[in-house]
């Protein structure tokens, strides 16, 4: 089983002039399959903690070790290949490639992995079916809703089948309907495919989902709450 | 999939691409117009002279060229006249006897070479016939005649049927001098070759240069200079050659060693394609750089996400270069059409340059220039701006894969 393991995390921005201390020893362990909310205030370090897992950002003290890699050995190009086989991406604003339609954006990251063609374009049709848009598959992400780029950003984030799925506020920009019809479908990702979501949030609507809550505050972990 | 985002990209912000292309397109444009005049001048000043002055080969005695002294003419003329004549690939062939000497009137005199022509002969060279402007070209007919130029008529206050005297040292040595009526004025469009040069019919001229004394000589066998005009100008080099292992004492030059200003000027077309051509890819290496620079000033958080779900430097870079190139690749061809379309219309119908005539024709160049360029030029054209888009795209694109993701995804 493939495991994310954080040791006595700092990061801290800004250490030259006002240092802040964004992560202050975040000791965390998530396991494959697990649908997982990160919570708390705003500042609290909730995208840092995700950006730091995710390979974006490396910690300043402390190890990470996600599925066995340890992210600090790497250089900044095999991050990159790290990110692009173990980690899919969900961002808060819809970062879709506007020039791209919503069929190429899932196809975009199977081609930086070097998949063939017809893999490529089977692979991104089921997965837009599995988020409902099997509709809008040829619609650039300026004729899509909010809820359903994020949607779109939900099948980029699988196609590349990664060990684990990072979400950064999700919902922040999406009405009621569509933060439902998406938790929806990550919820039935998980249960039925194993998918690992790891989401920051500070939306009720998703917490009250997540079948784990961790809090932190100050960028220390507050509470860490498993639910049935 | 990376071209087609690249394609894509351009096309993001059509108004800014269109102008950038326009500018590439006008430049190129410009580069050939301006290499098509430069060399269409050039062609023009280079096909006069020799057309009307120096022709494509001359042969000598070596000791005549140093000082024109009539006693150094050719050996065996005869003979060699009639071997040059029997090479393959000759157009015409004058053969001349030349003396420096001096023409006077009642108001002037001036220094001039004076040419004894075969009048037929002649006007296969040079198409001095066709030159005549005044009066009549040199034939059989009358005593001694003489074409002079329109040039040296005003400066000598003669005109048609004035006479005028030559003065001019003989193979003896004696100064010898005899009166010759004007038949014709000339204008090849060269003044400083007009004002120094007369024709004389050559025949007239050898009677006057064989003193009585001398029986080494008859009067067809006195020849100091073969003009020759061959069939393809390409040819001259070899031409020229093969005569010269053929007359091992005589001196065969070809135009470009008689008038090495010729040379130079041939030479010269070819540096001033390229200086236009660096002029205007250097102001262009700055609008691509700034319209590229812009396009990835405006996008970091698309950067920042691209390398987030795993789009490497190389790539990255390869697409800000690759969109540079689909720049480059839509102006040269719209750019190449203008000047191609530019050069062929004035290639055929001539930019009248009249008002600037006389300026030009001090300088041995006609009043209408007809643009021509080397085909040649519009490949290096295109590789020159190709290679500009992708040096202008380099800056961009390192700014680009310098940026590092997370920052990137902040930016707003």
């Amino acid at each position: 089983m493939k495991v994310i393991t954080t040791k006595g995390v700092v990061k801290i921005y800004n250490p030259d002039k006002i240092p802040v201390k964004a992560l202050d020893g975040v000791d965390l362990e998530i396991k494959e399959g697990e649908f997982t909310a990160i919570v708390g205030p705003s500042g609290s370090g909730k995208t840092t903690l995700l950006n730091v897992i995710g390979g974006l950002d490396r910690p300043d003290e402390g190890d990470v070790e996600v599925g066995g890699h340890d992210i600090d050995a790497m250089s900044d190009n095999k991050l990159i290949d790290f990110r692009k086989e173990h980690i899919g991406f969900v961002f808060q604003a819809y970062n879709l490639i506007p020039v791209l339609t919503a069929r190429e954006n899932v196809e975009f990251v199977m081609l930086l992995q070097n998949r063939p063609k017809k893999e490529r374009r089977e692979r991104a049709e089921e997965l837009l079916r599995a988020v409902g848009l099997e509709d809008k598959m040829d619609k650039r992400p300026s004729e899509l809703s909010g809820g359903q780029q994020q949607r779109v950003a939900v099948a980029r984030a699988l196609a590349p089948k990664p060990d684990f799925i990072l979400a950064d506020e999700p919902t922040a920009n999406l009405d009621s309907k569509s933060t439902a019809n998406l938790l929806d479908i990550m919820a039935r990702l998980n249960e039925e495919e194993k998918i690992t979501f790891i989401f920051s949030t500070h939306d009720q609507r998703v917490i009250d989902r997540a079948r784990r809550v961790v809090t932190l505050v100050d960028g220390k972990v507050a509470t860490d709450e498993v639910r049935g | 999939m990376i071209p087609i985002m690249a394609w894509r990209n351009i096309w993001r912000s059509k108004t800014r691409s269109l102008v950038v292309i326009g500018a590439i397109s006008v430049g190129i444009w410009a580069a050939l117009s301006l290499t098509g005049f430069a060399t269409g001048m050039m062609k023009s000043y280079v096909n006069n002279a020799v057309q009307n002055i120096v022709s494509h080969i001359q042969v000598h005695q070596p000791e005549f060229l140093d000082e024109y002294e009539v006693k150094y003419n050719i050996p065996d003329a005869l003979a060699v006249e009639q071997a040059i004549r029997a090479e393959p690939g000759i157009k015409a062939v004058s053969v001349r006897s030349v003396a420096g000497g001096m023409v006077s009137s009642s108001q002037g005199a001036r220094g001039v070479r004076i040419k004894g022509v075969i009048p037929e002969e002649e006007a296969r060279v040079n198409a001095l016939d066709e030159n005549v402007v005044e009066g009549e070209y040199l034939s059989d007919k009358g005593r001694n005649p003489i074409l002079v130029s329109g040039d040296l008529a005003q400066k000598l206050n003669v005109k048609v049927r004035s006479k005028v005297v030559l003065n001019f040292q003989d193979r003896g040595g004696s100064i010898t001098a005899a009166a010759f009526r004007i038949v014709g004025i000339f204008d090849t469009g060269n003044n400083p070759f007009d004002l120094s040069h007369v024709f004389v019919r050559r025949s007239d001229l050898n009677n006057l240069l064989i003193p009585a004394t001398d029986s080494s000589l008859t009067a067809d066998a006195l020849t100091h200079e073969i003009a020759i005009m061959v069939e393809d100008i390409r040819n001259v080099d070899t031409i020229a050659n093969k005569l010269g292992a053929e007359f091992p004492g005589l001196k065969v030059q070809t135009y470009r060693e008689i008038s090495p200003d010729l040379e130079l000027y041939e030479g010269q077309i070819k540096n001033v394609s390229l200086i236009y051509l660096t002029v205007i890819l250097l102001a262009l290496v700055f609008g691509i750089i700034n319209t590229m620079l812009m396009a990835v000033l405006e996008r970091i958080k698309e950067l920042g996400m691209l390398m987030a779900i795993g789009m490497n430097k190389l790539r990255v870079f390869s697409m800000i270069v690759l969109e540079s190139i689909l720049l480059g690749l839509v102006a040269i061809p719209v750019g190449l059409f203008l000047g191609y379309i530019t050069i062929d219309y004035v290639g055929k119908n001539g930019i009248d340059m009249s008002i600037y005539a006389q300026s030009l024709e001090n300088y041995g160049m006609s009043p209408i220039i007809y643009f021509e360029l080397d085909p040649g030029v519009y490949l290096q054209v295109a590789v020159g701006v190709f290679l500009t888009a992708v040096l202008a795209s380099i800056y961009p694109a390192l700014k680009a894969i310098r940026l590092k993701p997370v920052e990137a995804l902040r930016t707003i």
